[in-house]
């Protein structure tokens, strides 16, 4: 029996190696017949794999519960740089740092060129990753708009120049953006420091073409978004000479734009208030960049029967590096700083916001460009970050 | 030709290949393989034959770099380059530009080097070459010569004066963040910060930028800086990557003006109390 048995199962086990090799053999010859797909099909799962796993990114960074920015000033706003800045956790510790410092505005860049590299495709990921993270922390968003696509200018030039026959393709762009944010962003700024030959595509700054640009732009906005504010302006301080090839003095760029009829189209008037080395109740002088300068930016809109709107600064400050020729002391930063959020709200009506350059850089610029932060590049927050959190803090609701 | 002949023949060939392909490997690859000794110096040469050596430098640093009454760049960092190269036997051309372009000019071959108290900076190396710091602008604590404080943990109990809100105040609030067991006391310039050091014994240690404590030191001040530095910003000099022979000279006449007290005499002469009166606003 246990003969039979045992020949049954060799018999068996024999049968199973015949089997087992016959279908290892019918492997390999399958493989051998089609490697080409096998060697296809490996490549694509591979590819596969490693475009998931690069999509994945960081990982998913949780917005977290909606919070509310506490501040004794709702005019106090700061300028974030957030453009480049790649890790998501970042991005939402920035903002944190923002709301717990007390300030509810944040100027951020958007560039046309990172959304639209082709024309009508649009890569929102950083954008709504930048706006859903600021948006859950209380803050108010004010979108600065600008930077041109290649297919959008022709060759060799920078990506500030921009042709009047494509103000028309920035436009639409600025519709999808407005259109997008709906209900998120209440603001945008068209272009930055037009009055720079820099920032004008290193071409002789032109108020008339300024304007030409926000007769384009600022109805196809309307068209999408009509309660969206639209910020003009944002001119550089400066006091270039007449026909200097730099730039054109800030005041009297104003006065251009006004003269080519700028009035229409705009909602707010963007000013950037540096304050060098002068405190911010040196008085306004047209001779002098500082703090006020902001009040004959206001006069001349005042002038023009264009009082009735209001003003934002959306850049501005004072910087504190050691020996920079147009920096104040550490202290006296902190000082002009706070006075200067006082002015805001108790002197300047006309005025909804004041957000100063610049709250932190993904990266140290090793120039005194790293003095104008609030947070160090490693989060570490400056004296200044305290003691305007400890500002807003005072007696906040 | 016999045997043994054309196995040299065929042994001559290879290396003969071997060191055109070596000559040809980029510069990444022929400094992994050791090989950097193959190129040529182009900026080397470039200042032997024209006698000069351009010095790229935005004058507007007091007392590293600046402009005098008449419009002519003085400072440090002019007599440092004047310094090194005489040691070549040539001239230094000091070129002045915006500290932002500096870069961009020394790619562009507009300039040889940089010297404008130029910190270290990790994301350039990839263009240019940092020689070794020539000083180190950093944070430092700085007590009174005949203070028992050695070193940071000294500090535990003490008052520790810093500028508010500069790079001291900062280091401070981290310091207490940490536990170390301090009492930070703010001021509102340097000069009242170390009248507290050593006029009004209102702190123990200051914590400051070590500029302006050798211009304390250079004016006799009596205080001393103890510790490591807490935090360091140092200057080099800065070459393009490719200039071997340039970046060989820089290093040897560097720590021979070192050697030989006179980078210690730049110090004094140029962080001494008075040197930038007559300077141009």
């Amino acid at each position: 029996m246990a003969g039979a048995v045992g020949a049954r199962i060799a018999r068996s086990d024999s049968h199973f190696d015949k089997i087992a090799f016959t279908y290892y053999d019918g492997d390999v010859g399958v493989f051998r017949k089609h490697w080409l797909l096998w060697t296809v099909l490996a490549i694509l799962l591979v590819s596969a794999g490693s475009l998931i796993w690069l999509q994945r990114g960081d990982g998913h960074v949780p917005l977290g519960p909606q919070q509310a920015v506490k501040t004794i000033n709702p005019k106090v706003g700061i300028h974030t740089r957030l453009t480049d800045e790649v890790e998501e956790w970042k991005i939402k510790r920035t903002l944190e740092m923002v709301r717990e410092m007390g300030a509810p505005w944040i100027v951020e860049y958007f560039p046309w060129a990172y959304i639209e590299s082709e024309p009508g495709r649009y890569n929102w990921k950083h954008a709504d990753t930048v706006v859903a993270h600021a948006r859950r922390q209380g803050l108010r968003i004010i979108a600065r708009l600008g930077f041109v696509p290649q297919w959008a200018r022709p060759k060799d030039t920078t990506p500030l120049y921009l042709d009047e026959e494509r103000f028309g393709d920035f436009g639409k762009f600025a519709a999808k953006f407005v259109e997008r944010y709906r209900g998120e962003i209440e603001h945008v700024i068209l272009w930055n420091e037009p009055n720079l030959a820099l920032e004008w595509g290193y071409t002789k700054p032109d108020a008339a073409k300024y304007t030409e640009l926000l007769r384009v732009v600022y109805p196809m906005i309307k068209a999408v978004a009509p309660e969206v504010q639209v910020l003009a302006g944002a001119l550089a301080p400066t006091l270039a000479p007449p026909d200097s090839e730099f730039g054109v003095n800030d005041l009297l760029f104003l006065q251009a734009m006004y003269d080519a009829g700028a009035a229409n189209y705009f909602d707010i008037l963007a000013v950037h208030a540096y304050g060098w080395h002068f405190d911010p109740d040196s008085p306004p002088d047209p001779e002098v960049v500082n703090f006020r300068r902001t009040e004959l930016l206001r006069s001349i809109m005042v002038k023009n029967g264009d009082g009735q709107k209001p003003v934002m600064i959306t850049e501005g400050g004072w910087n504190d590096h050691p020996r920079w020729t147009r920096a104040v002391r550490p202290g006296e930063r902190i000082a002009y700083t706070l006075r200067a959020y006082e002015i805001a709200q108790k002197e300047w009506p006309w005025l909804e916001a004041v957000c100063f350059w610049v709250f932190r850089f993904p990266w140290d610029q090793k120039s005194y460009q790293d003095y104008f932060t609030f947070v160090r590049t490693d989060f570490e927050p400056k004296p200044i970050y305290w003691e305007v959190q400890r500002y807003t803090r005072a007696s906040a609701p | 030709m016999t045997q043994r002949g054309r196995i040299w023949l065929v042994v001559a060939g290879v290396v003969a290949l071997l060191g055109i392909g070596a000559l040809g490997l980029n510069e990444r690859a022929q400094e992994a393989l050791g090989l950097s000794f193959l190129r040529r110096d182009e900026t080397w040469e470039a200042i032997q034959q024209r006698g000069a050596w351009r010095v790229g430098l935005d004058p507007s640093f007091p007392p590293f770099e600046m402009l005098d009454a008449a419009g002519t760049p003085i400072g440090y960092d002019v007599d440092l380059a004047h310094a090194l190269a005489a040691s070549w036997g040539v001239r230094a051309e000091i070129v002045a530009i915006g500290f932002d372009s500096l870069p961009d000019a020394l790619k562009a071959g507009k300039i040889d080097s940089i010297i404008s108290a130029y910190p270290y900076d990790e994301r350039l190396t990839q263009d240019f070459h940092f020689s070794t710091p020539y000083f180190d602008a950093g944070l430092r604590i700085a007590v009174r010569n005949d203070s028992t404080i050695n070193e940071l943990t000294d500090l535990a109990g003490a008052r520790v004066g810093v500028e508010w809100g500069g790079l001291g105040d900062m280091v401070g609030r981290r310091l207490v963040r940490e536990g170390l067991q301090i009492t930070v006391k703010p001021f509102e310039t340097p000069s009242e910060l170390i009248a507290a050091l050593l006029e009004t014994d209102a702190v123990d240690a200051i914590l400051i930028d070590n500029v302006l404590l050798r211009q304390a030191q250079a004016s006799d001040l009596p205080l001393r800086a103890v510790g490591a530095p807490l935090e360091s910003v140092p200057y080099a000099i800065v070459t393009p990557r490719r200039a071997d022979e340039l970046q060989r000279r820089l290093e040897i006449s560097l720590q021979q003006l070192k050697a030989d007290g006179r980078l210690d005499e730049l110090e004094h002469r140029w962080f001494a109390k008075n040197v930038t009166e007559n300077v141009a606003p």
